[in-house]
């Protein structure tokens, strides 16, 4: 057992060895131990070394609120840097590192740098490196040269690079009162509120509940604090309506009583049980918030305050009464308030020597006074310490006397023995969530703090939050707001009786010793009072300028122990109240939140994979996968030692010569049924439907209102009242909202309903002048011929013992056929038709191929209808009827959209045997080192074997007119030039003959 | 009859998987109803059509928004104003419920093959429900019965609670893989079983 | 931001779809009055303080919603169904986290 470590009873299992290691060292804890607790009980105090300067420090405080003792955590491979020892519970194998130093901890080269401390006070970035070169070592480009050694020698810990195996999960959670902070108040509050009815939920950011109870020593209803906490947990626990969440900080209040919260769930334990997560994301909607987060204890800011030993009196309390460890052996105690009195009499009763009380004030309350006599060691009034002495540990101080009013040094400093020094500045309540939540915080002069500003949403503050700072307070502030929050529907009981009370009194308004030296206000960023003066003599009189320039408040702790300290100086610079300084806004999040929490788990891979009914088949058979939005679709299906463009050209080949087949089932599908189902389509179809026959499929053109072309598709009439409509892959979900749009909001009168059932129908396409051949041979229940199966037709029949729908239509240009039927069947029916081309050697063909097709036929896709384009830039003018107002048809005639040098459709014919670029640019004259004037740009590439060409579609000024005419590409990103012919996009079979067979 | 693909086959694995030393938490199923069926009325005839569906299914749906009802064989909720997911162990509810809805009355769309039918059951099932979807599946604010309309990111759900632990869930067939795959994940905390 | 769907109670704003401004309205399909058809497609109020704006519940119900919300503090003042006639019909219990 070591000298720090005491008998206090408290959360450690002293039965429960842990072995872990700092920074390669082999040390031991207890279970129920904080890194910082268990380097505290081995006798280490420097922890790390500082931002800046490479100063060493030790441990501050005992919470989140730690500015100073971050290290990094190694697991395996991965490492987590800037995590709070204080916050950091150990475990066995548990493996911690320090941070900023080289080449070690005790020997830090750095540390000269504090030597430089001028050249490198608030501003130095923006004054060395940004701007105009101006002498050797300024500017912009000095930085450049400069940066790699600045980031060596300046910063906090560094991220790994290996992949984060930790699981990290989300959840969402419904209550009628959340309770954030489980001291004397959240346990009150929590309790009332559950036994009113109310399905509660209690958040705790520590591993134990209680908060304050679990060290303050006072007396609850009888019991010692810390086990009324402790029975007052169990009874919750206990509770259906009420849900317990250690380990989990509420870090965001948002809008609509949405907070955000993140349980470490297993950051605790040396492996996570299977399935279990690190972190759980909360997102908790509540009705009503209950806010007993409680206060942060201020640092004083004086010379040295930053050396190893110096600790918060409310933490040093803590580790005693609630770790068992004492921070030192003799303990000067230096405060503005009585709240530090209660810590020495616990650090003395748990063995330590108190050296000196060390106050600013010329008067303190009996109560500290009897303190102050019981521990022993010089009270000193009207005195402040003004430098701690030691090296990378305190070993004594020096003080000063010290005059209230004029805030000034009086006569001679002198030294004083000590090992470690509790620091007391008074206290912070912890407002962050509620100045999310709207409205700025109050400053209240008598309790020198900012106080929570008025609910701008529905929350309720209890205790220490409220700048309520006893327990007894705390416990009835407490029982108000559970009582409240759950409706009044609670019995209202006795508040418990606090008895050996700590001392309060308010603080004198002392933030900083005005003695020479580096004094530090924020200790994470290490930046001290005099920086704060400086960006005031410079001009940097708003907080919110201060905390940028300065940089004041905006490492990773947000400035939880410097925000208040420097504000304080700020405004004295500045010879103003604090009131009217103000505060900076707090945001989300209130403490560091792990990214992978933020992703959480969709699917592991971000988005879902959709599959057509036939997916494992083209897999199978070693289709080479293509992610087209959230779908997969085959994009060719590969021989061994196939390229993909040998293998399309292959498939196309197979198409035109014989036959193909190939999966549409992502194709959109919209069930359009209704007594005004064909007026709804003619609306929002340019052209018309309600003369299409039952069983006949028609093309049609879809505007949007301002008479851009919007999506293409065909639609079948399955019945007087019952159409299937079918949209781009791509549009599907567009273009079903758009109907709903129109349906719910313009023509509420039309009786229509629409579905998606783009998942109930399996949809093959085979083309090729063997189709309806290869289709006779298996479909049953009808004929397939030109007769009974016209172009556009529709028939029902069956194949495989499948019922079917079969739509002769055609994207290839060839002789083809749409074969729907219920995805279930879908394989069963692909394979039918599979089989059946296989005497004629019909392939299955992917995307490439499909694409292939579709540029030889001059077919548009949403490459070229792509949100600028309009009909008649497509040539799809013949489709706009005359007839009927269609959404788009009164915009559509716009100046703009019919000027003649519009970009047009064409066909493109590469003249140098090489591949052409989709997205490259036309241009007429080709100047490859200074690229301009283009004509347009082209939108899709392929091999055509029906020419033997590279051939694509562009959008070209002037279109038609320019057929026949010779362009080029210019490409600079991908240095491609060269010559093209500008032709119809009509590549193939113009007349169409090979698909009206 | 051909029997209808499963879209979980490759991913479907029997037995108890994650944590379960200590029991499972939940009961992954998939229930492959003959019929999933979508009913709508038009504005006003909401009431003849609940006649009808009880007519033609047996089942008599209450009143409200969400309200539903479930048996061993077959389950109805409100999915959307006059809209109703009726959900069949028996094939042919469609053309039964096209029967008894002419079109005066309402529409009627066949979606047995486009959805699938997922079933979660067990003490664990909220919470694994919670970890994918921000509505309340307390027992208080969803009663057995009824059910929501939702979405998990791009993948659009009906889950109706089918028993006081028990969720049927029915989501779009193209999905229905992603979605298993993360049910499964997300179930291994509390412990499997897949059956 | 919490939407409260007359159908399926209040939900989150992931749920839902912005579907433009709901103040305008579309002219008679018929009309060739430029000025108004232009006015439908591109002008808008851009109001400081409540709007009258169309949501869909697209991963709910699907209905589209009138919400009147200020664009100055996001707090939603009504919401109600966009096609006139369908009465709210949220049974009871439904109520939980209901703040809009």
């Amino acid at each position: 057992m070591s000298p720090r470590r005491g008998n206090t009873a408290g959360r450690v299992d002293r039965t429960r060895t842990i072995r872990f290691s700092f920074d390669g060292k082999s040390l031991t804890g207890h279970a129920g131990d904080t890194l910082a607790s268990a380097l505290l009980a081995n006798g280490i105090s420097l922890v790390a070394r500082s931002f800046k300067y490479h100063r060493p420090r030790g441990v501050l405080t005992a919470g989140i609120d730690e500015p100073s003792a971050l290290v990094t955590v190694l697991k395996g491979e991965e490492r987590e840097p800037n995590v709070p020892a204080t916050m950091l519970e150990i475990y066995d194998g548990l493996v911690v590192v320090s941070q900023n130093r080289f080449p070690s901890l005790a020997v830090d080269v750095g540390a000269v740098n504090g030597l430089a401390g001028k050249a490198i006070s608030a501003g130095f970035y923006y004054k060395t490196f940004m701007g105009p070169v101006i002498g050797p070592l300024k500017g912009t480009r000095f930085w450049m040269v400069c940066e790699h050694f600045i980031r060596r020698a300046a910063g906090l810990g560094s991220a790994g690079t290996a992949p984060d195996s930790s699981r990290y999960e989300r959840m969402y959670a419904f209550c009628d009162v959340l309770v954030v902070g489980s001291g004397p108040a959240g346990l009150m509050a929590a309790k009332a509120a559950s036994e009113g009815g109310a399905r509660v939920i209690l958040a705790e950011l520590d591993s134990r509940f209680g908060g304050s109870a679990n060290w303050s020593g006072e007396t609850i209803d009888s019991l010692p604090a810390a086990d009324w906490a402790a029975d007052t947990v169990r009874d919750l626990s206990g509770r259906e309506n009420v849900r317990l969440l250690p380990r989990t900080t509420v870090w965001g209040y948002y809008d609509s009583n949405g907070l955000a919260a993140l349980e470490r769930v297993t950051d605790h334990k040396e492996k996570p049980g299977k399935g279990e997560p690190r972190h759980r994301h909360w997102s908790i909607r509540a009705g009503t918030v209950v806010l007993a987060t409680g206060a942060f204890e201020r640092p004083l800011v004086f010379p040295g305050n930053d050396r190893p030993g110096v600790m918060l009196a409310s933490a040093a309390q803590r580790y005693a009464a609630e770790f068992g460890v004492l921070p030192g052996e003799k303990i000067a105690v230096f405060a503005n308030n009585d709240g530090a009195y209660a810590a020495a009499k616990t650090l003395r009763d748990s063995g330590a020597a108190i050296t000196a009380i060390v106050d600013v004030r010329a008067d303190i309350s009996a109560e500290a006074r009897a303190i102050a006599s019981a521990v022993g060691g010089h009270l000193l009034l009207r005195h402040a310490v003004v430098a701690t002495e030691g090296g990378k540990h305190v070993s004594g101080i020096k003080v000063q006397g010290f005059d209230l009013a004029s805030r000034r040094l009086t006569g001679e400093a002198r030294h004083l023995d000590a090992d470690c020094l509790i620091v007391s500045g008074g206290w912070s309540p912890v407002i962050h969530l509620a100045s999310q939540a709207g409205a700025a915080p109050k400053w209240d002069e008598t309790l020198q703090a900012f106080l929570p500003p008025e609910p701008a949403q529905n929350w309720i503050g209890a205790g220490s939050f409220n700048g309520r700072f006893t327990t007894a307070e705390a416990l009835a502030e407490g029982l108000s707001a559970g009582l409240r929050a759950a409706g009044g529907n609670g019995h209202p009981e006795a508040v418990p009786e606090v008895e050996h009370a700590a001392p309060f009194s308010e603080p004198a308004p002392v933030f900083e010793i005005p003695a020479k030296g580096k004094a530090f206000v924020d200790l994470q960023h290490d930046v001290t009072a005099e920086d704060v003066r400086l960006a005031h003599r410079e001009g940097f009189i708003s907080v919110e300028h201060l905390k940028r320039y300065t940089t004041l408040g905006m490492a990773t702790d947000q400035g939880k122990t410097s925000n208040v300290p420097g504000l304080a100086i700020m405004a004295d610079a500045l010879g103003k109240p604090v009131a009217e300084v103000g505060t900076t806004r707090f945001r989300p999040p209130f403490a560091s939140v792990s990214i992978g929490a933020l992703a959480a788990e969709r699917y592991g891979d971000i988005k879902p994979e959709r599959l057509t009914p036939m997916h494992d088949w083209h897999v199978a058979q070693g289709a080479k996968m293509y992610a087209a939005g959230l779908w997969y679709r085959p994009q060719i299906y590969g021989k061994p030692g196939e390229t993909v463009e040998q293998a399309y050209v292959r498939e196309t080949k197979t198409v035109r010569e014989i036959a193909g087949i190939v999966d549409v089932s992502t194709l959109g599908k919209i069930a359009v049924q209704g007594p005004d189902a064909a007026t709804l389509l003619d609306r929002v179809y340019t052209n018309m439907f309600s003369t299409l026959a039952v069983n006949k499929a028609r093309y049609g053109l879809m505007l949007r209102e301002e008479g851009i072309a919007f999506d293409d598709g065909t639609t079948w009439r399955l019945g007087e009242h019952d159409f299937l409509m079918t949209t781009t892959t791509a549009n599907a979900g567009k273009v079903m909202q758009h109907l709903e749009y129109y349906l719910d909001v313009v023509w509420p009168d039309l009786k229509v309903h629409v579905t998606s059932v783009t998942d109930q129908w399996a949809g093959a396409a085979i083309a090729g002048p063997k189709a309806r051949e290869i289709l006779a041979t298996c479909v049953t229940g009808t004929a397939v011929d030109n007769a009974t199966l016209p172009f556009m037709g529709i028939v029902s029949g069956e194949i495989a013992g499948v019922p079917v729908k079969i739509c002769r239509l055609s994207f290839s240009g060839e002789m083809a056929f749409e074969v729907y039927c219920g995805a279930g069947h879908g394989t069963h029916v692909w394979e039918a038709l599979v089989e059946a081309g296989k005497p004629f050697g019909m392939v299955p063909y992917g995307l490439e191929a499909l694409g292939t097709l579709r540029i030889e036929k001059g077919h548009v896709t949403g490459a070229e209808i792509d949100g600028r384009t309009t009909a008649s830039d497509l040539h799809l003018d013949w489709m706009l009827s005359k007839k009927k107002p269609f959404i788009g048809s009164n915009m559509l005639g716009r100046e703009g959209l019919v000027a003649g040098d519009r970009l047009r459709l064409v066909g493109l014919i590469s003249l140098d045997n090489r591949p052409l670029n989709g997205g490259a640019h036309i241009v007429e004259q080709v100047d490859e080192a200074n690229p301009r004037h283009s004509i347009g740009h082209i939108t899709a590439v392929c091999y055509s074997p029906a020419l033997g060409k590279y051939i694509g579609l562009a959008l070209v000024k002037g279109g038609k007119s320019r057929h026949g005419t010779r362009a080029f590409i210019s490409d600079p990103l991908r240095k491609r030039f060269g010559p093209v012919e500008i032709v119809s996009h009509h590549f193939f079979d113009p007349e169409g003959s090979r698909m009206h067979g | 009859m051909v029997e209808m693909l499963s879209p979980l086959q490759p991913v479907w694995r029997p037995g108890s998987h994650g944590n379960f030393a200590d029991g499972v938490g939940v009961v992954l199923s998939e229930t492959q109803p003959g019929s999933i069926v979508q009913v709508t009325a038009w504005p006003g005839e909401e009431k003849t059509v609940i006649a009808a569906i009880r007519t033609a299914s047996g089942l008599s749906l209450p009143d409200g928004a969400g309200g539903g009802i479930a048996t061993e064989t077959r389950a109805a909720f409100g999915i959307a104003p006059g809209k109703f997911l009726v959900v069949s162990e028996d094939e042919g509810l469609a053309d039964a419920l096209v029967q008894a809805i002419p079109i005066n009355l309402g529409t009627v769309t066949d979606l047995s093959h486009g959805r699938t039918a997922l079933r979660i059951a067990g003490p664990k099932a909220e919470w694994v429900l919670q970890k994918f979807f921000a509505v309340d599946f307390s027992l208080p604010a969803l009663p057995v019965g009824s059910g929501v309309a939702t979405n998990h990111h791009d993948i659009f759900a009906h889950i109706q609670r089918t028993g006081e632990d028990r969720f049927d869930l029915t989501i779009f067939r193209s999905f229905a893989r992603a979605f298993w795959t993360a049910l499964c994940h997300a179930s291994e905390e509390v412990g499997y079983e897949v059956r | 931001m919490l939407i409260t769907c007359p159908y399926c109670g209040p939900r989150d704003v992931s749920e839902f779809s912005y579907q433009g401004d709901g103040n305008r309205t579309r002219p008679d399909p018929a009309s060739t009055d430029q000025a108004a058809w232009n006015a439908y497609v591109y002008d808008r109020i851009n109001t400081a303080g409540d709007h009258k704006e169309i949501w869909q519940h697209s991963g709910g119900c699907r209905s589209h919603l009138a919400v009147t919300r200020s664009t100055l503090t996001h707090k939603i003042s009504h919401v109600a169904f966009a096609r006139g006639g369908l009465a709210s019909v949220r049974p009871a219990g439904r109520d939980h986290g209901d703040h809009a």
